[in-house]
């Protein structure tokens, strides 16, 4: 727990701070949440970690024991109807979280409602949708006529020698990104060393959108993981992208996620392969926040290479709400904007210290590209998007009942504790008497 | 030709909404409020529907969460300030026990009775305490509010709780 304070000043600067109060008066960190979230995302592999979470849960029960000891003697009928603190902690939660900042689209204020700038405004939509957008349009579907000819000429050519074969799918796919980038103008600066091919590296970026994918490899090819889609994206995905060993899979199948595992660590070890790109946030953010790095890429033994992107939101948003929006739709936003906005930066590669556990390098990584592209950190797994927390991990609301239950089974069951309670004038009979003392000499009797 | 970004709210909205709370929240946290409440309510339906009040990971996880649900079902959101209210740090005590009445009073019938406890317990504890054991917790308690048939009413409450803290204020969003 050595970095909680850490975390807790990296997250704690804005609005978060509010969004957490809710709990954060019962003072269960951001951390020490992540260490929970975290503990039942990954079921129980890890033992060293699993006891990391319960000894958090232990801290949780036994302060909150504590505070009501501290508190005067009460009564069953009190204990049972102040449920003050969880309505507290429910309406903190109500009026402000800190999971759905992190998938909310930046509108940004309106501007062009004004006599003076409305024409102007008008003028730049024609523009931007009857002239700028065709001509895109064209862009692309040249690029992509060129590429597929290309593509397969060369798969067919090449078939009995893999090597060049590779060499030139590569210098296509690179191609094609650069097409896509030049569709909606995107004006993209790398900070940083130029990726290389090595075995046992593996490159982390912070995710807010498929083209992240597009821009990085529009600069030097990797081979990503990625969730598999449905549609045109699927199509390329399967068809073209394998010739870099690219990896899908299916988010919500347990299976799937063995299988990537196991064939990304034969990736990475590999001597000449495409360099491996993996999105630990597991979702798309909106560049905003940052949510909790998934344990797997850093799992590998590989030096990771930290990559920051970040989007400047002048002209449109790259967030990608593939929930409210299809990636066509997304596409068809960035390519009638002005122009995407973005710089990337390749950091300096990391190397899991000795005493150092997968998560808290991952944590480490997370800092750093947070830092640099200016994310918060929010202590949620983004894979909470396609499910209900309390649904799924009903363990959690579990032991928040079990200090309740506590309390009031002290009531009913004081043969379980201290003798001297039970006789007559133990901790809740000593200032009160009355209907309370009934219940103890009944069960005494 | 004004710009949007109070969403719509009129002057008119804002102070008929202050009203309706007891002028527990400002215009500046109405406003906050109101854009919380559009970004909760996705389809822009004009309620908050049950899933989009389960799918806030925080509240998921509180014990109190399907009753909160039941309480904040379907609310617009007139419905939604006036249930926020005992949560401002303008709240009165008796805002508070309000609150507090109506999560208990299950059924909505005006009292507390020993079904609505009994539900209430067994949220709150969930499996630790066993059929029993809830049955006797309730029965003791009502016993020691000398509650009649009908159980608890609000003074009941209110007596009870005396001297309780009932810390709930929470620290609202700003709009801007």
């Amino acid at each position: 727990m050595t970095d909680a304070s850490e975390s807790r000043a990296v997250t704690g600067g804005t609005g978060l701070s509010g969004a957490m109060s809710g709990l954060r008066h019962k003072e269960l960190s951001q951390s020490e949440l992540r260490e929970l979230d975290f503990k039942v995302s990954r079921g129980s592999q890890d033992a060293r970690d699993d006891s990391r979470a319960e000894n958090a849960i232990e801290d949780y029960v036994v302060k909150s024991e504590r505070s009501r000891l501290s508190q005067p003697s009460s009564t069953v009928l009190r204990d049972l109807l102040d449920i003050s603190s969880f309505v507290q902690d429910a309406a903190a939660a109500i009026v402000d979280d800190s999971f759905l900042r992190c998938f909310q689209s930046q509108s940004s204020d309106p501007w062009n409602w004004n006599i003076y700038l409305a024409p102007l405004w008008l003028i730049g939509l024609i523009v931007r949708y009857l002239v700028l957008f065709p001509l895109r349009l064209l862009l692309l579907m040249g690029g992509f006529l060129l590429f597929f000819i290309a593509f397969f000429t060369v798969h067919a050519i090449f078939k009995k020698d893999p090597v060049r074969r590779a060499r030139w799918e590569r210098a296509l796919v690179q191609f094609q990104c650069q097409v896509f980038v030049a569709s909606w103008t995107g004006v993209i600066r790398y900070h940083g060393p130029r990726p290389v091919n090595r075995p046992n590296h593996v490159w982390v970026s912070n995710h807010t959108s498929m083209i992240d994918y597009i821009i990085l490899t529009a600069y030097s090819p990797f081979a990503v993981i990625m969730q598999l889609h449905p549609g045109w994206v699927g199509f390329l995905q399967t068809k073209v992208l394998n010739c870099l060993g690219c990896l899908w899979f299916n988010r919500t199948e347990v299976k799937d996620r063995l299988i990537v595992a196991e064939r990304m660590k034969a990736h990475v070890q590999a001597p000449d392969t495409t360099p491996l790109l993996i999105f630990p946030e597991g979702t798309c953010v909106n560049n905003e926040y940052c949510v909790m790095f998934k344990r797997g890429a850093f799992d590998l033994g590989a030096t990771v290479c930290p990559v920051a992107i970040k989007y400047n939101k002048i002209f449109v948003d790259a967030f990608w709400n593939s929930k409210r929006q299809s990636f066509t739709a997304h596409l068809g936003k960035l390519m009638t904007s002005w122009a995407v906005v973005c710089d990337v930066y390749f950091l300096e590669p990391q190397k899991k210290g000795k005493d150092e556990s997968a998560q808290q390098f991952a944590e480490r990584v997370q800092r750093l590209i947070a830092e640099r592209a200016k994310l918060q950190i929010a202590p949620w797994d983004g894979y909470l998007k396609y499910y209900t927390l309390g649904v799924k991990h009903p363990d959690l609301i579990e032991k928040r009942r079990k200090v309740f239950a506590d309390r009031i089974s002290q009531y009913i069951k004081p043969k379980a504790q201290d003798h001297s309670e039970v006789n007559g004038s133990g901790k809740f009979g000593a200032d009160q008497a009355g209907p309370r003392q009934r219940p103890v000499t009944r069960h005494t009797s | 030709m004004g710009q949007a970004l109070s969403f719509g709210l009129t002057q008119y909205d804002v102070e008929e909404l202050k009203e309706h709370c007891d002028n527990r929240f400002t215009q500046a946290e109405i406003e906050g409020l109101y854009k919380r409440f559009r970004a909760l309510d996705r389809g822009r339906k004009g309620f908050i529907s049950h899933e989009e009040f389960q799918s806030i990971p925080e509240l998921s996880i509180n014990p109190l969460h399907t009753r909160m649900g039941q309480v904040f079902n379907h609310v617009n959101f007139k419905e939604f300030v006036h249930a926020l209210r005992a949560t401002s740090k303008r709240a009165s005590r008796e805002d508070r026990l309000r609150l507090i009445f109506a999560i208990f009073d299950v059924d909505n019938d005006g009292r507390v009775s020993a079904e609505d406890l009994e539900l209430m317990v067994r949220q709150l504890a969930g499996t630790s305490l066993s059929e029993e054991e809830v049955t006797t917790v309730v029965e003791m308690a009502l016993r020691d509010a000398g509650a009649t048939k009908n159980g608890l009413s609000f003074e009941d409450l209110a007596t009870a709780l005396e001297g309780a803290e009932l810390n709930m204020d929470v620290e609202l969003p700003l709009a801007y």
